[in-house]
């Protein structure tokens, strides 16, 4: 939450921009804001504990003070998609910057058509937001698949890796934007089998990760090409991305 | 506007002069190593050398430079960092170092504003200095620059016997010559003597870069075989990325003694293998052919890409401090022969 | 000289075989005084391959810079041997990697060329500055042979040699599976005298000329990466938790990156001078590296790299090592 009132008023952001959260005296890390903004008196981030500045984190209490500039990078098209069809393809912690779409779609439900959720994780323990899941899974007019890799006791739903069940779920590319993010072997993978699907370049939607400094473009070290990914991303199309020489 | 001629017994007037209003930064020997430095006394500048070793990027592009400082506690502090308005003077920069400069404006100011180089970009003003004895590796006229250019730089002295030929180039060269009243205008001799001075230092460049349709070309080769071959020998050193008068890299570190801390912002090298180290692991550039081909294709494609300009001012710097002769010269005549 | 005819004959041998990814030496540089690495695969590069005074570079570094990526399905690793060819003091950094078991012996196939002394680049490029056109060397007796585009100069060897080839106490790689020309009968023994009467000088005067060098380190790590027993996966400075050395670069930064460095190599450093070769700043790195050697060789009469059996110095112990240093 902003300390101050001014700044959370004027803090505006669409869902797939990110923010940099500093913790004072261990370091930055860039984000994806994992809430919608249609919650107007928070903003959410979500941190997997790998590091140095994620376990300083993961240790901070209620109250503690963080920095937060932004919002970075561009956004998820929610005004283009407006009146389609959309098919979210998550995978693991992936799903933090789906997250705010999701949200931010469900929570404007009528401008949207048909909703399908595909989400996967390594195993249940591995599953992130399930409180949420179970929500959505009640909502009739929202489609939920959850996978995940191995056969688990208890589990009576997909087993198998994410691009699997997505040939499974078959949703059809009429009038559809299909938006995935994940591990980058699994974008790869679901991005062939949405072509297979019958989804054209402009209609795949990812959203990528890259180690980061600066979040403005100026430290160089996020390109993929001459795209950098804190700037003229996180949010590409497979249409841009098909062409672009680099490494991802 | 207007050439002018300065005569060289002159010199150590005219920077006694601006000192008492500008910063000088100018070419000093470090046991020998030419390094642009802050001087007190003009008698510390050496005049007879063919390029610095470091670039004085490093006068506006600080190699360590604090962002702000703060303090911990249950209420942090954090306290800006104020930016000064005094002016300085880079005297003796090389054309080509001069328009590394006009290169980096564009990441440091385009979209967003970095103040810690904008400032001093603004407050600095270039005396340049023509090359009357370019290096071996020097290749400045391939890169669309010229050892006596005058075009990215405010003044230039061009040394043509007893007297400086003294170019202005705008409004800021302008400004601080007129503080100064030890100039005359430039006789049509003295014009003649730069042209000689220039055709002379052209003349003496060897080695030139064919930059025709690199862009295009490196389009087409990303997978090709030679990257690895070239990359084989490549130590990933960084002596190249930090020499180089337009490399931009830099890492940003929160650094703390107790409670009392500041972030930093330090240069950092590409070719560094951790340098896009994600945290989960995953390392789109892995391999030392990855990090070579990107350091290529960065100069001499993406960024022409995004700005229209070749990341490359021809200094040769590069080539004369690889420690296993990887040359950026051979490098792109290898990219023009290939077959796509 | 050596002869460049049975240099590329036996080289070629090698790279004819099945369990060699390819042979590293040396060709012609793109201009002046430069020579460069050659990675040779076939007889095409092989004819490339030269020996000279110029071949400064110590290629041991190569062999610890392979890495090691994620293979596809199926794929198997590349478990060929890599050629490698030495000069006295370059067997001596493979000796020391092979006794630290950073490599196998098994990895390798050693050519070795016994050493007459390579150019300092730094003296020849005074003496003949501005050589765009790459230049032939050839020894002659006491002198070196120099063919510039203005023609043919003889030179004493004596000047323009690298100050650790004037007292090399080992000509002849220590290993080899192949020697090309005869071993050298060398009676230098290593100097300490400049060492020496640096420790003499008292100690604000020590400080005031290390930290005159270390002022202008802009810490590209050069000296690290071209050191072939710099091979450490992960650098102490790369390190963030916990961080040893800060990434500012500033005086006290600089001395502690370089003084820990020295130190790391302690016992390793078989002085073969690339690190002062690479360094941009011009610090003189040998001057910490021989401290440490000269202390290594007093206190326990130990000489890295000299045989593949021993064991490091700092992982072993004998009981009649010094003890007065500890209370």
């Amino acid at each position: 939450m902003f300390q101050d009132d001014k700044i959370k008023n004027d803090f505006s952001y669409l869902p797939g921009q990110c923010v940099m959260v500093s913790h004072l005296g261990f370091g930055e890390c860039f984000f994806a804001v994992s809430s919608s903004p249609t919650k107007k008196e928070y903003i959410e981030v979500s941190v997997m504990r790998l590091g140095k500045v994620t376990k300083a984190l993961h240790e901070c209490e209620e109250g503690d003070v963080l920095g937060v500039r932004g919002p970075y990078g561009n956004n998820f098209d929610v005004k283009g998609w407006m009146g389609k069809n959309l098919v979210f393809i998550g995978g693991g912690i992936g799903q933090a910057p789906l997250r705010s779409l999701i949200n931010y779609v469900v929570d404007n439900r009528k401008k949207y058509d048909k909703l399908d959720v595909i989400y996967g994780a390594r195993s249940t323990k591995d599953l992130c937001f399930k409180p949420e899941f179970e929500k959505l899974e009640k909502r009739k007019d929202v489609n939920v698949h959850l996978s995940i890799d191995k056969k688990e006791k208890g589990w009576s739903k997909f087993v198998g890796f994410v691009p699997d069940n997505l040939l499974k779920v078959k949703p059809s590319p009429k009038n559809t934007a299909a938006i995935t993010c994940g591990p980058p072997v699994m974008i790869k993978f679901v991005i062939q089998n949405l072509l297979k699907l019958g989804f054209s370049a402009d209609q795949i939607f990812t959203t990528l990760e890259m180690r980061m400094k600066c979040g403005i473009g100026k430290c160089g070290r996020c390109n993929i090409g001459n795209l950098y990914v804190c700037k003229d991303g996180p949010v590409f199309s497979y249409d841009q991305l098909k062409n672009l020489i680099g490494e991802m | 506007m207007e050439d002018l001629t300065l005569p060289k017994n002159k010199l150590t007037e005219f920077i006694k002069k601006i000192q008492l209003d500008y910063t000088i930064f100018a070419p000093t020997s470090n046991d020998g190593i030419i390094l642009y430095k802050q001087i007190k006394n003009p008698s510390e500048i050496i005049l007879d050398f063919c390029n610095s070793r470091v670039p004085p990027k490093s006068l506006l592009f600080k190699q360590t430079e604090t962002m702000f400082r703060f303090k911990l506690g249950v209420k942090a502090e954090i306290s800006q960092i104020e930016f000064s308005n005094s002016k300085s003077v880079i005297f003796g920069i090389r054309p080509c170092d001069a328009k590394s400069f006009s290169i980096l404006d564009h990441v440091f100011e385009d979209d967003s504003i970095d103040p810690y180089y904008v400032t001093k970009r603004k407050n600095t003003t270039l005396i340049g200095l023509s090359c009357t004895q370019p290096g071996v590796n020097c290749f400045c006229t391939s890169m669309d620059g010229g050892p006596t250019n005058p075009d990215d730089v405010d003044i230039l002295f061009t040394n043509i016997g007893e007297k400086y030929f003294v170019e202005i180039n705008n409004e800021k060269g302008k400004n601080l010559i007129n503080k100064v009243s030890l100039f005359s205008k430039a006789t049509t001799d003295d014009k003649k003597k730069k042209q000689q001075v220039e055709e002379k230092s052209k003349g003496a460049i060897t080695r030139n870069m064919k930059t025709k349709g690199v862009k295009e070309k490196l389009d087409k080769i990303f997978e090709n075989e030679i990257w690895k071959k070239i990359s084989l020998k490549c130590l990933s050193c960084g002596i190249c990325t930090y020499q180089c008068p337009t490399c931009h890299c830099f890492d940003i570190q929160d650094e703390l003694t107790l409670t009392n801390g500041a972030r930093i912002r330090v240069w950092d090298t590409c070719m560094n293998p951790e340098y896009t180290l994600h945290a989960s692991g995953h390392n789109p550039r892995p391999a030392r052919m990855n990090r070579t081909r990107n350091r290529v294709y960065h100069k001499f494609n993406y960024y022409p890409k995004n700005y229209s300009v070749i990341a490359c001012v021809g200094c040769g710097r590069c080539i004369n401090d690889c420690p296993v002769n990887i040359d950026i010269i051979d490098i792109i005549d290898q990219v023009k022969e290939v077959k796509a | 000289m050596v002869d460049q005819n049975k240099l590329r004959e036996e080289i070629n041998k090698i790279v004819a075989r099945d369990n060699v990814k390819y042979v590293i030496g040396w060709e012609k540089g793109t201009y002046g005084f430069q020579v460069t690495p050659l990675f040779a695969t076939c007889s095409e590069d092989v004819d490339k391959l030269i020996f000279n005074p110029l071949c400064i570079h110590n290629l041991a570094v190569f062999p610890m810079l392979g890495e090691k990526l994620p293979l596809r399905n199926g794929a198997k690793e590349d478990t060929r041997k890599i050629g490698l060819i030495v000069k006295g003091c370059d067997s001596r950094a493979i000796v020391q990697i092979i006794q630290e078991k950073g490599l196998d012996r098994d990895d390798l196939v050693i050519i070795g060329i016994p050493c007459t002394g390579v150019i300092d680049p730094k003296k020849i490029n005074e003496r003949f500055p501005n050589q765009t056109k790459t230049v032939d060397v050839e020894e002659d007796g006491k002198n070196f042979i120099i063919k510039t585009d203005e023609g043919k100069h003889k030179v004493p060897k004596e000047k323009f040699l690298m100050n650790k080839c004037k007292s090399c106490e080992f000509p002849n790689p220590i290993i080899y599976d192949v020697l090309i020309g005869k071993e050298i009968k060398s009676a230098k023994k290593p100097d300490y005298k400049e060492t020496t009467s640096f420790e003499k000088k008292k100690l604000e005067d020590k400080w005031d000329y290390w930290e005159k060098q270390f002022e202008r380190c802009i810490r590209c790590y050069a000296c690290r990466n071209v050191c072939p027993l710099c091979y450490c996966n992960e650098c102490m400075v790369d390190q963030l938790n916990p961080q040893w050395v800060r990434r500012s670069v500033n005086i006290s930064e600089n001395t502690a990156w370089n003084i820990m460095r020295a130190f790391h190599l302690a016992g390793r450093c078989v002085d073969c001078g690339e690190c002062e070769r690479a360094c941009p700043a011009g610090i003189p790195l040998t001057e910490l590296n021989k401290k440490l050697e000269k202390d290594v060789l007093e206190l326990f009469d130990y000489k890295p790299g000299i045989n593949v059996e021993e064991k490091p110095l700092l992982s072993m112990f004998k009981p009649d090592d010094p003890e007065d240093f500890i209370l």
